[in-house]
């Protein structure tokens, strides 16, 4: 294989990669605020994608416009998700929260194949279509819009958590409800809003997939299971393990199957999670004190 | 007395399904099909098809259904044949189009002696030797020829790579299109399969390239097909592409631009958008209307074998045994071909091969194969 | 068909009863149903409950988060697919088979695995499962690929084959029931309460000598055998076998089914086996929207019903009966009690945390009969000390002696073996338990445990602790004092060779502590050695022969109360003055 097209590779598996981290992200907030998994993510990621062709076709303008639009309905939908699945089980064991989660996928995918049916669809471009080519390099526009917006939308998330009242609240109600309730800090709204950034997050990554890669309804399966690696991978509850997790996924998605088979690669990518957490127990980056559920 | 038992007792007990309230008369033809999960879709146009038929009520001929969801799993399949034929007067069922789903309900169809009418490509349902199974799209052994001989004979390639799914589908297809390259002279360069969550097709494209092919057969699903369709397209791979029968559905067109599908064939049973005869125009403008959907092959597949099961109904076939005497002997001229069992359930010997252009997401018949 | 209906079993209870109720309902449906649709949905259902019946022991008893009960089911299923229809073998044949491979798999596994943390091991198991997946879909010659193996064999017994319906049914709830059965012996009474334990408090677990890390291998490997098991009975009920076994929808199904039905009770897993298959039939008229609907009826059990269907249960059959446990007469005896007293010989110990030296150097001398108490300042080393003796640390030098035994680099249930007992500085007392049952499990390491002797040997101590009224409380709703008391009673009630306390006397009234007090003297008379670590010294003075005194991880002072009071170092260390490192 040539060097061209190595870069070519890495330039994929970067646009793939920017987008698995928001999904990692919003995933790996939620655990943090929560302690449980959040089992119907990769279908939030999904409800995005469907939202935003229902939208783009309501609507003819660039994804890039719709993007707001579409963080702001999920939000809603995010906030929905933590008032019936979430709230009510507050007082339950972390598992309790899976299995309505689960609940809440269901229906999300099943609604999805009934309303917009079960073929594939393709979601808006970002910011229109056409290539860059640079000396026998392409880099699509949608590829480089993707790695720019998942970029601030991460640093914006980054800003909004360290640098605001509120994320400084959220983030305090991750770290120790107890202490954040005896300081004021209204837990169960922290904990709704941290709902609504992740579903805000993950339909970010839904209309950001959508266009390249389809939306399918069944798909929020493999994309949960992805999210779960890549923070487990990068270290339980942490943003910036996330981020690397997902970005390793992508590398073996779009680079190493280029080497091995693709059934290869994936394996492959299994066995490595699990001597991870053999060798590693805490993850690439360790774990965050404290913060196994 | 015991059936009418029986009956009061699912109706109370399922809270369901209003129409168990058939009357004894009425026959029934439930319809089986996979209408969530990984086969939705393809699934979804078969339940189309039958419903379609269905529903026209053709010359007067009822047969009263339900529409059950199979799934993904052999076991919904079992579970939902069971209890379909739990319902009285059950003479014909249209099953899904998922092969492991097919092969698990056959045991139990020929037990209970009522005929499948179903359009699964997998080969192998219609090798088992079991009599009441009747596939009304051509099997694997069919379009797997066509899709080879177009490539190796129309096409004049001999350098194949062989892109396929990890599925039944895709699986099933590749063993037979290796052995028909095989006998035809012509040789495999490349082969990989892939899993059906595979977003990022780069680095199949990428090995492909490598191994210096002059034509790509996919065996692939409808969103894996139009993702590859459309990285090929953008890598400037100019290498022709034969799909499998994905690429002939308008929803695997729809997600690709026009100029995407240049030089882009596809093996299927028929292309009911590409028209070809009054019949089948009338066909896709009702399906339409009806289903706001494009109708594929499938659709017309299910369609036609489940017009020929109410055919023999007409006939004064009001039997499952006599259905399926029916579906083993007779003869059917329906919208994509005639259809005439092989004496082991195959009703349909057609394959055609669609091209798009270029400029249009329909494509057109290039090439017709008849097996015999 | 019921896993309870064992009347000659001594331990059946009226809390039996609406099970055994329940099951002839289950029969009664059968037999009203008995169309070959509800047939086939009940031994579906069963074919469910055992996989679920298993799964409680390494989820349920054991709480580990596994998700390979999956790939255990489609193990099974794959080897009795894959000899059947390649080997020609029969389902007798198979069977031992498939319930031995997955089980043996998990004991390969189960060293690296369990080690891992809740979503550690949670996503370790995954991936197997996930490795599993992609061996079924690519490795076609063996398992036939995503298209999979046709014509498993049908199970043939006595040279007839059993065929769908009333057969097959009948044959699958006994293994059901036998199933059930073995695992409420294996769980049942004092193996329960070990589990219970191990669970809740993994700390208090090793305390009393439980091997946590055997009995979760054992829970794992019991969970991999029900799975093959039902995953064998699966393939042969349905004849065909594909690469859908080992999808995670099954484990999905397996989890909702155990939550749903009731967290570690086998009565659950029957229950939400039974439910959830039949919940998406009766929907299926909504067609394309059942799934909606199974999804929204999902949520409101969760939400609906904290403690599963089989909590529902015993809420509404014990809703105003009280307990009505009565123990048996059981002489006193010395069943299961630590023989005599041993000498604590600590020597040159040492133990640093990330480079910062928490003990540096400690040598200690606890005599049997001996109660020596352990003061200093707020990190000082005093728990640090404890976790060291009692194998929560491993020292970086130094040695920990039990008389001649040399322990520093033993485990803690295996110290805990050797009859030495602590407490913690927060009472590790276990939720969902009473306070005699807290006190009970003390004997679960013990060969042969019987659960009323031990809870009659801790209504000894109970009393002896003035808390009888409340031996049937649950521990969790106690007040702080009771609940340090009740931990003491659990660390005393085997008559213990080496007792550690850490802050026993924190949060206790006068009266408790005068109780406490007296507890110890009457344990050190019998031998025990005892070695007190608090902050209250007027408590100590009063209680110890000898004080120690450490500083910054090193003994400043070691005699008598008053000599180790007046000492000049201690008061320097206390109050704090001049220029002592901080």
């Amino acid at each position: 294989m040539d060097a061209l097209t190595l870069v070519q590779l890495l330039l994929n598996a970067a646009a793939l990669g920017a987008a698995y981290a928001l999904v990692a992200l919003g995933f790996v907030l939620v655990i943090n605020a929560t302690g449980a998994v959040n089992f119907a993510h990769g279908d939030l990621v999904m409800s995005g994608g469907f939202l935003s062709v229902a939208l783009a076709g309501a609507l003819p303008v660039p994804g890039i416009v719709l993007l707001p639009l579409v963080a702001a309905l999920m939000a809603i939908l995010g906030l929905a998700l933590s008032a019936a699945a979430y709230l009510p089980l507050r007082s339950r064991p972390p598992v309790a929260v899976f299995i309505s989660t689960i609940a809440v996928g269901v229906m999300l995918q099943n609604s999805a194949n009934a309303i917009f049916g079960a073929a594939p669809r393709g979601g808006p471009p970002l910011a229109g279509d056409g290539a860059l080519s640079l000396g026998g390099l392409t880099l699509d526009r949608q590829s480089a819009a993707m790695i720019a917006a998942a970029v601030v939308l991460l640093a914006a998330t980054q800003i909004l958590l360290t640098h605001t009242q509120i994320g400084k609240r959220m983030r305090a109600t991750a770290q120790d409800p107890e202490m954040a309730r005896a300081l004021g800090v209204r837990t169960g709204r922290m904990i709704a809003l941290t709902f609504a950034l992740a579903a805000a997050l993950a339909g970010a990554a839904g209309l950001l997939l959508g266009n390249r890669y389809f939306v399918t309804p069944a798909e929020g399966g493999s994309l949960m299971l992805k999210a779960y690696i890549a923070v487990v991978i990068g270290g339980w509850g942490r943003i910036g393990g996330a981020v690397i997790g997902a970005l390793l996924i992508a590398l073996f998605e779009s680079v190493v199957a280029a080497f091995l088979s693709q059934p290869i690669a994936e394996a492959v990518l299994y066995a490595v999670l699990l001597i991870v957490l053999f060798v590693r127990p805490g993850g690439i980056l360790g774990e965050v004190e404290g913060r196994r559920a | 007395m015991n059936r009418i038992l029986r009956t009061a007792t699912i109706a109370i007990a399922l809270l369901a399904a209003a129409p168990l309230a058939a009357s004894a008369e009425n026959v029934r033809m439930p319809v089986l099909v996979p209408i969530t999960g990984i086969l939705a879709l393809e699934g979804t146009s078969q339940r189309n098809g039958a419903v379609m038929a269905l529903d026209e009520k053709p010359g007067g001929v009822e047969a009263g259904y339900d529409v059950t969801d199979t799934a993904a799993s052999p076991e919904t399949a079992v579970n939902a044949l069971e209890r379909a034929l739990a319902q009285p007067n059950v003479v014909a069922v249209a099953a899904s189009i998922f092969g492991p789903q097919m092969l698990a309900m056959m045991p139990i169809a020929a037990e209970r002696k009522v005929p499948l009418v179903t359009i699964s490509g997998t080969a192998k349902i219609t090798e088992m030797g079991n009599a009441y199974v009747f596939r009304f799209f051509p099997t694997d052994a069919v379009v797997k020829v066509a899709q080879a001989r177009y490539v190796v004979e129309e096409l004049k390639k001999t350098r194949v790579a062989l892109v396929y799914q990890t599925t039944a589908y895709g699986q099933s297809g590749q063993a037979h299109l290796m052995d028909n390259f095989k006998r035809l002279g012509a040789q495999i360069v490349f082969e990989e399969g892939l899993a059906p969550a595979v977003k990022d097709m780069a680095p199949v494209l990428a090995k492909l390239k490598a191994a210096n092919p002059d034509v790509i057969v996919l065996q692939l699903h409808s969103g894996p097909t139009a993702l590859f369709v459309k990285q090929a397209a953008a890598s400037a791979a100019n290498l022709p592409i034969v799909a499998g029968s994905a690429m002939h559905q308008p929803s695997t067109a729809a997600l690709l631009e026009p100029a995407e599908l240049k030089g882009v064939c596809a093996e299927s049973g028929s292309s009911p958008i590409s028209g070809g005869s009054p019949a089948m125009e009338k066909f896709t403008a009702a399906y339409r209307a009806k289903f706001n959907a494009e109708p594929d092959a499938f659709a017309v597949a299910q369609y036609d074998g489940t017009r020929m099961v109410l055919d023999a109904i007409g006939k004064g076939a009001r039997s499952a045994s006599k259905v399926r005497d029916a579906l083993a002997t007779g003869s059917y001229e329906g919208l994509a071909m005639t259809y005439k069992s092989d004496g082991t359930g195959n009703m349909a010997h057609d394959a055609v091969i669609v091209c798009y252009n270029g400029s249009s997401r329909v494509p057109t018949i290039v090439k017709r194969y008849a097996a015999r | 068909m019921s896993v309870t209906s064992a009347p000659s079993q001594p331990a059946f209870r009226a809390a039996h009863a609406p099970w055994i109720a329940g099951a002839a309902l289950l029969a009664l449906y059968a037999a009203f149903m008995g169309d070959l649709y509800g047939l086939r949905l009940l031994t579906q259902a069963g074919v469910y409950a055992l996989l679920v019946i298993g799964y409680q022991f390494v989820f349920g008893h054991a709480g580990a988060f596994s998700l390979a009960q999956g790939a255990f089911f489609g193990l099974g299923a794959y080897v009795t697919g894959i000899l059947g229809t390649k080997f020609g073998w029969g389902f007798l044949a198979t069977f031992p088979l498939s319930v031995l491979l997955p089980a043996a798999f998990a004991l390969l596994i189960a060293a690296p695995v369990l080690r891992l943390e809740t979503h550690y091991f949670a996503l370790a198991t995954l991936g197997l499962a996930q490795v599993a997946l992609i061996g079924a879909v690519n490795w076609e010659s063996l398992t036939g690929g995503a298209n999979g193996l046709v014509g498993v064999p049908r199970v043939t017994l006595f040279g007839a084959r059993l065929v769908t319906g009333w057969p097959l049914l009948l044959f699958v709830w006994s293994l059901v029931a036998v199933g059930g059965l073995l695992a409420w012996r294996l769980t049942r009474g004092m193996k329960g309460l070990a589990y219970h334990t191990l669970r809740e408090r993994p700390l208090a677990a090793a305390s009393v000598g439980l091997d946590g890390g055997m009995l979760r291998a054992t829970a794992f490997v019991l969970s991999a055998a029900y799975g093959g098991a039902a995953g064998a009975l699966h393939a042969t009920t349905l004849g065909v076998l594909s690469p859908e076994v080992f999808d995670f929808s099954i484990m999905v199904a397996c989890l909702t089914m155990a939550v749903v039905g009731g967290r570690g009770r086998i009565a659950g897993a029957i229950l939400g086996a039974v439910l959830l298959v039949h919940l998406p039939e009766w929907l299926r008229g909504l067609e394309q929207y059942y799934l909606i609907a199974y999804g929204a009826a999902l949520l409101l059990v969760v939400i609906l019903a904290p403690d599963g269907l089989a909590g529902i249960v015993d809420r509404f059959w014990r809703r105003g009966r009280g307990r009505s446990e009565t123990l048996p007469f059981i002489p006193a005896s010395t069943r299961g009690a630590h023989v005599g007293g041993a000498a604590l010989h600590v020597e040159n110990l040492a133990k640093s945390f990330g480079g910062v030296a928490a003990l540096d150097g400690v040598n200690l001398r606890v005599a049997p009969g001996e109660i020596v108490g352990l003061i200093g300042p707020n990190g000082s080393g005093k728990s640090t000390l404890a976790n060291l003796i009692t194998g929560l640390y491993r020292p970086d030098r130094g040695r920990i002696r039990l008389d001649t035994t040399p322990i520093e680099t033993l485990r803690p249930h295996e110290i805990a073996r050797l009859g030495v007992r602590r407490t913690f500085q927060t009472a590790e007392l276990i939720a969902g338990a009473s306070l005699i049952d807290n006190i009970a499990v003390a004997y679960a390491a013990t060969a042969n445990p019987s659960l009323p002797h031990a809870r009659s040997r801790a209504l000894t101590v109970l009393a002896e602790a003035g808390l009888t009224s409340r031996a049937w409380e649950e521990a969790a709703a106690q007040p702080a004092g009771v609940r340090r008391l009740a931990e003491v009673a659990r660390a005393t009630v085997r008559g213990p060779r080496l007792l550690v306390l850490d802050e026993p006397s924190a949060g206790l009234t006068e009266d408790e502590r005068t109780t406490l007090v007296r507890l110890l003297r009457n344990l050190a008379s019998k031998g025990a050695a005892v070695l007190v670590i608090d902050h209250n010294v007027p408590f100590l003075s009063g209680l110890a022969r000898r004080l120690v005194c450490l500083e910054a991880g090193r003994v400043i002072a070691e005699g008598t109360p008053g000599a180790v009071l007046a000492d000049e170092a201690v008061r320097r260390a206390y109050l704090g003055t001049a220029e002592k490192k901080p």
